[in-house]
């Protein structure tokens, strides 16, 4: 009992829940995999998937900008039958796809989500930090638990009895290794200078000094390239080369199973996205701005949140309106079908405008700490507290996204490099450069004084 | 023989780390082509948007006509003759016309079996066969209804060939009645 009443409730609450950004890598996936499928697309000059709809009664078809495709394909997997081939060692074949999904809700534990809230609550100080484990070896973890998910491309390879899998998981095995080691070296020169393994720490140096990427632009670079290295994606993406291995080590896996080795795949892309802009691009924190400034101008500051995103609202309509226009044009059967679906989203659109414009608004002229009273408690700093915590995860999912769709970009950019090259990228090129920066930036660190 | 000298990669090159940042804002360009110009991408949302067929494609045939709506032809077999794929199947029988010798009781043309070479059209003599309808789809039942008989083949609308001087002469064109005044006056 003392444990609970060694806190306020509002702390338990906001500390349970924390528990809830578990769940973010999952909806990342729900954004990437549309974002992978058209960006190639678009990258590809083609479309992309873009033709199943849904059939709503007395209204018409509803496309959805073509993520019904992804519904339609995430459903399929899901009701295909799951089968093993004779030979495999069938509990690790059933355990392996588990493990890559299951760090999926593990990893997003020690990524800051927002600044540690402070506020007053009745006549307590609380502080609440914005990650959900507030650990002293933040970073340690995360590497741990990326490097547990190559376990998973492990088992798979063994257990299912086949040479392809077999020698995609060397492969996978090997790259993690070389890749996880030039990832710590190029993560050591930010700890150096911020002196510590807590992500929290980390974002607030970078808030109080300069961003990791300003510091650090050489160690951003092979950290990027080895995180991408790390996730086994194109270029790198040997594991799995077609021409050579099928698709390496989930060759044998249909189904859902497959489903989960994909969507482990994915979260991984998430969680390394989130983990490059904690470090290198502030994390959380507003350019320009800090957070004592945001917190003494919050109605200003949720006022201009509410602008950035009715203008992004209104470019959205813009482009529908124009689009709109040139399909009208056509000569295509099924434009009104179309136009239909487009003036459903153009309604939503304007009412989305007209509350953010409102809400913003609203915000600026009558957003008064003072005057935020229920039952008799104050509660205008939590309030703010919140505001800033709102702010601060948007800022870090507008980064993680930007690199998400890095990875996607130089997926579809670049061709595959071939298994020496990757080992000699690793090994010879990004390690040296990764422990030259290191002793650089230590000499630097040491001559200026600094942690 | 041509030989291209390939000159060797200078060392800017060679570090690759900057031709893979060209390669990104090549695609980034095209990335955005795609996000905001949608509708200039070259994909053509098939069957709703019907890809644009110039006159010269070799499409489903048709028989032209003679001003007074008869087919031009006169059954002399040299397009049966002349096709690879043994598809076009044609009867002769007595032309009611003085003027013209024979003309067709059966002509059919089994699209199954067609390879769509347009040696038949070549062939022709009196420009009678001709594969310029534009029309590319064919869907149908069963096997004997992709079998194009002579009703099918001389069913079409000058209308649709607006250009075309020839088959503006057949009935309902803009040409018919002029045309039909020197069909009718070399009968006499």
């Amino acid at each position: 009992m003392d444990i609970i009443e060694s806190r306020t409730w509002i702390e338990w609450v906001i500390t349970i829940a924390k528990f809830a950004f578990c769940f973010v890598p999952v909806l990342y996936i729900l954004l990437l995999i549309p974002m992978e499928r058209r960006g190639a697309g678009f990258m590809q000059d083609r479309q992309g998937p873009n033709r199943s709809y849904i059939k709503i009664p007395y209204f018409g078809k509803i496309r959805l900008f073509g993520y019904v495709q992804n519904m339609c394909d995430g459903a399929k997997l899901f009701f295909k039958e799951m089968f093993a081939p004779a030979g495999v060692n069938k509990v690790l074949y059933y355990v392996a796809p588990a493990v890559p999904f299951a760090i999926v809700f593990l990893s997003p534990c020690v990524i800051p989500w927002f600044g540690p809230m402070v506020f007053e609550w009745g006549d307590k100080m609380v502080r609440i930090p914005g990650s959900i484990i507030d650990s002293d070896v933040g970073v340690l973890l995360l590497m741990g638990f990326s490097s547990i998910s190559a376990f998973g491309a492990i088992l798979a390879g063994w257990a299912s009895k086949s040479k392809y899998t077999f020698l995609g998981a060397l492969r996978t095995s090997s790259m993690t290794i070389s890749y996880e080691v030039c990832l710590g070296l190029s993560l050591m020169g930010i700890l150096l200078l911020a002196g510590s393994f807590n992500l929290t720490d980390i974002v607030s140096w970078q808030e109080h000094h300069v961003w990791g990427i300003v510091a650090q632009p050489v160690a951003f670079f092979c950290f990027l390239i080895a995180s991408i290295a790390e996730t086994g994606r194109a270029p790198f993406d040997v594991a799995e080369g077609e021409p050579e291995l099928v698709a390496g080590y989930h060759t044998e896996y249909g189904a859902m199973q497959f489903g989960l080795f994909y969507m482990g795949e994915y979260s991984h892309i998430c969680i390394n996205s989130f983990l490059i802009a904690t470090l290198f691009l502030g994390g959380y924190s507003v350019p320009f701005v800090t957070t004592e400034t945001m917190q003494a101008h919050m109605g200003g500051a949720l006022a201009i949140l509410c602008g950035i995103l009715a203008f992004l609202v209104l470019a959205f309509l813009h482009m529908l309106y124009r689009y709109s226009r040139k399909l009208k044009a056509t000569e295509q059967t099924h434009r009104f079908v179309v136009l239909q679906e487009y003036k459903l989203y153009k309604i939503c659109g304007w009412i989305a405008a007209v509350v953010l414009v409102a809400l913003g608004v609203c915000a600026w002229l009558f957003y008064n700490p003072a005057n935020f009273v229920v039952n008799g408690v104050a509660v205008g700093s939590l309030a703010t507290a919140v505001g800033t915590a709102l702010i601060h995860l948007l800022v870090l999912v507008v980064k993680s996204v930007f690199f998400c769709w890095v990875w996607i970009w130089v997926r579809w950019t670049l061709p595959r490099f071939r298994y020496d090259h990757v080992m000699h990228l690793g090994w010879k090129i990004i390690l040296n450069i990764a422990l030259i920066n290191l002793v650089v930036t230590a000499v630097i660190a040491k001559l200026a004084g600094g942690n | 023989m041509r030989v291209i000298k390939q000159t060797p990669m200078n060392w800017i090159e060679r570090l690759y780390i900057f031709e893979c940042l060209r390669g990104l804002f090549t695609t980034l360009k095209h990335a955005a082509r795609g996000l905001f110009r949608y509708e200039t991408l070259p994909t053509i949302s098939y069957p709703e948007g019907q890809p644009e067929i110039r006159s010269t494609y070799r499409a489903k045939h048709r028989l032209m006509l003679r001003p007074d709506g008869t087919p031009r032809c006169v059954a002399c077999g040299m397009c049966a003759a002349a096709c690879p794929a043994h598809c076009i199947f044609i009867e002769a029988t007595q032309s009611d016309d003085p003027r013209i010798e024979k003309r067709v009781m059966r002509f059919d043309i089994d699209h199954l079996t067609c390879v769509f070479c347009g040696l038949c059209a070549e062939a022709c003599p009196v420009d009678a066969l001709r594969m310029d309808t534009k029309k590319i789809v064919f869907e149908h039942r069963t096997r004997d209804e992709f079998v194009a008989h002579l009703n099918d083949l001389i069913d079409w609308d000058p209308k649709d060939y607006p250009e075309d001087a020839q088959s503006q002469m057949a009935p309902g064109g803009t040409k018919n009645a002029e045309a039909l005044k020197v069909w009718g006056m070399e009968v006499k």
